[in-house]
């Protein structure tokens, strides 16, 4: 008796949790589907009753939101490449040569220490940069931005996906005849490809979310990111709440593709590398 | 390597110049030091790091416990990390947005559940002690989820052969959890809560979209403030100033906690 009241009692919590967790977004998705009359209804219904991709329209074509998407989608791939070749180019060596260990632990420690160094405490030096660089409301500029913040992590998770090939895979390709580069290009590179797609997934899905840097450094349709935009729906005089929704579902969408699409690789790297296969 | 040192290194720069470039001396720290609103922004911070980063640990804690100990299924398991890990990566942005849904006055979930209607409105956001709690819930809702998965997967490395020993003699469920589970999990608490509190010292985005600071500067933590001064008065030196002084304070913290941090596995 007392084992099913503690059964009972663990699924309702789990359950709770769950119905916290999930219904939020579920809102949030449910009020981008109503039309305009019946956002206004007295009494919001749970699910909407004539289901209409009318803001999403509204979002992406009145308001011009493609073309932010589109610039948030350049700087965000752009810079995602950069940072994991810089991170490739960057671990290589401390992992597969003979470094010494005051280098590695110089640029490991280095990484480290700029992770815990807040972003917004850095807008306002950048923006100094940027606008002496002539970068100001351009993409370029959120691109070296990005690249920059994201090198210590996508660092970390290289060298981790690195470390876990066995050296003496690269010996004997070295011992075959291939050079330096061969090895790297023909051995390694094929043997952490999921580790590289991984970083770059979530380095990508930093990049997308990322939110004071662009708010700062743009002004314009030109280079506005989209999170930058959403945050535009919400501040306005008077909210038009199916819009705002059907912009919030936008950005949450892209991520969460990524994410189900490549959780196999992308948990570790999330959780400090703690949560392996499952 | 160098490039990245450039910004910080400008914002020291900056804090010791005046608008037209002349060395300004301690003249922007002490403008920014004795701005009346930089004391309020501190307790704000530090309020609402007292209000989330314990509940978020307790209740990530708590749920780890729950669901290694109760759910067996593979397949619950997976659908349960699935789940837990959509809050990790959407943008914060975008939560925000959702809550606004949710906490709105006139138009948010919230109230319209609770009947309240014209007078009888809770006013969610524009309430002092309510916006904060609001704000606060929005980061215990997006950050529970990578406690409890960071927390559940450290359970996994717990040896099953100490556990069954335990039973074998006799612990209950809480001796079991003190002595032997809780050993394993204690680098990544140290990790979790080492985390959580550099990235609560410095919540932006979602505040920016629900309250803005509001009401009247009840909301509004460090990163706001120094927006404020930055872009709404257009004080940049003394920002930058602002700027200069937590990287200092965050490099000392760095330093003082390192060596109680994982190394290597810590990503």
């Amino acid at each position: 008796m007392k084992r099913r009241l503690q059964r009972i009692a663990t699924s309702l919590i789990l359950l709770g949790a769950l119905l916290v967790l999930v219904f939020p977004i579920y809102w949030l998705v449910a009020t981008s589907l109503k039309s305009n009359a019946e956002l206004y209804a007295s009494v919001p219904t749970l699910l909407p009753q004539n289901p209409t991709l009318e803001p999403y329209y509204s979002v992406l074509v009145d308001r011009n939101g493609s073309k932010l998407l589109v610039n948030s989608l350049v700087a965000g791939v752009c810079s995602t490449a950069l940072a994991i070749t810089i991170a490739l180019a960057l671990c290589y060596p401390i992992t597969r040569l003979p470094t010494s260990p005051r280098v590695r632990g110089f640029v490991l420690g280095w990484s480290m220490s700029l992770r815990f160094l807040p972003p917004v405490a850095l807008v306002i030096p950048w923006l100094i940069i940027i606008r002496a660089l002539g970068l100001y409301n351009e993409l370029p500029a959120l691109m070296i931005v990005y690249t920059v913040m994201n090198l210590p992590f996508a660092i970390w998770m290289i060298k981790g996906f690195l470390d876990e090939i066995p050296m003496e895979t690269e010996q004997a390709a070295l011992i075959d005849g291939a050079t330096r580069f061969q090895a790297f290009t023909k051995v390694i590179l094929p043997l952490s490809k999921t580790g590289i797609l991984a970083a770059g997934i979530i380095v990508l899905a930093f990049d997308w979310a990322e939110f004071p840097f662009a708010l700062v450094l743009t002004a314009t349709d030109q280079a506005m990111t989209f999170p930058v935009g959403v945050q535009g729906l919400v501040t306005q005089f008077e909210i038009i709440w199916n819009d705002m929704a059907a912009a919030g579902v936008i950005a949450i969408a892209i991520p969460l593709v990524l994410m189900v699409a490549a959780r196999k690789y992308v948990m570790s790297g999330l959780t400090f590398g703690v949560v392996r296969d499952t | 390597m160098v490039v990245a040192a450039i910004p910080i290194a400008m914002a020291f720069v900056r804090a010791l110049l005046t608008v037209d470039g002349r060395f300004a001396g301690p003249d922007n720290f002490t403008r920014i030091l004795s701005n009346p609103e930089l004391a309020g922004s501190i307790r704000a911070t530090l309020v609402y790091a007292v209000i989330v980063v314990p509940t978020e640990v307790l209740v990530g804690l708590g749920l780890a416990t729950l669901v290694h100990r109760t759910v067996r299924r593979g397949w619950m398991r997976g659908l349960i990390y699935i789940l837990a890990s959509i809050p990790i990566v959407i943008p914060m942005i975008a939560v925000g947005v959702t809550f606004r849904l949710i906490y709105a006055a006139d138009y948010g979930l919230l109230n319209v559940v609770l009947g309240g209607s014209g007078k009888g409105q809770i006013l969610w956001l524009s309430d002092p002690i309510l916006a904060m709690l609001a704000v606060a819930s929005v980061d215990v809702w997006q950050w529970t989820p990578f406690v409890f998965l960071v927390l559940f997967a450290g359970f996994q490395t717990v040896h099953h052969e100490a556990v069954e020993a335990a039973e074998v003699d006799g612990a209950g469920p809480w001796a079991r959890f003190r002595h032997i589970e809780l050993p394993y999990l204690r680098p990544l608490l140290v990790l979790v809560v080492f985390f959580r509190l550099a990235d609560v010292m410095w919540v932006f985005d979602h505040v920016y979209v629900l309250t803005g600071g509001g009401p009247g500067t009840t909301t509004q933590f460090l990163s706001l403030f120094m927006y404020k001064v930055a872009f709404r008065f257009d004080q940049m030196g003394p920002a930058s100033a602002l700027s200069a002084m937590v990287m200092v304070v965050m490099t000392v913290v760095y330093f003082a906690i390192n060596r109680y941090l994982p190394k290597e596995s810590a990503r």
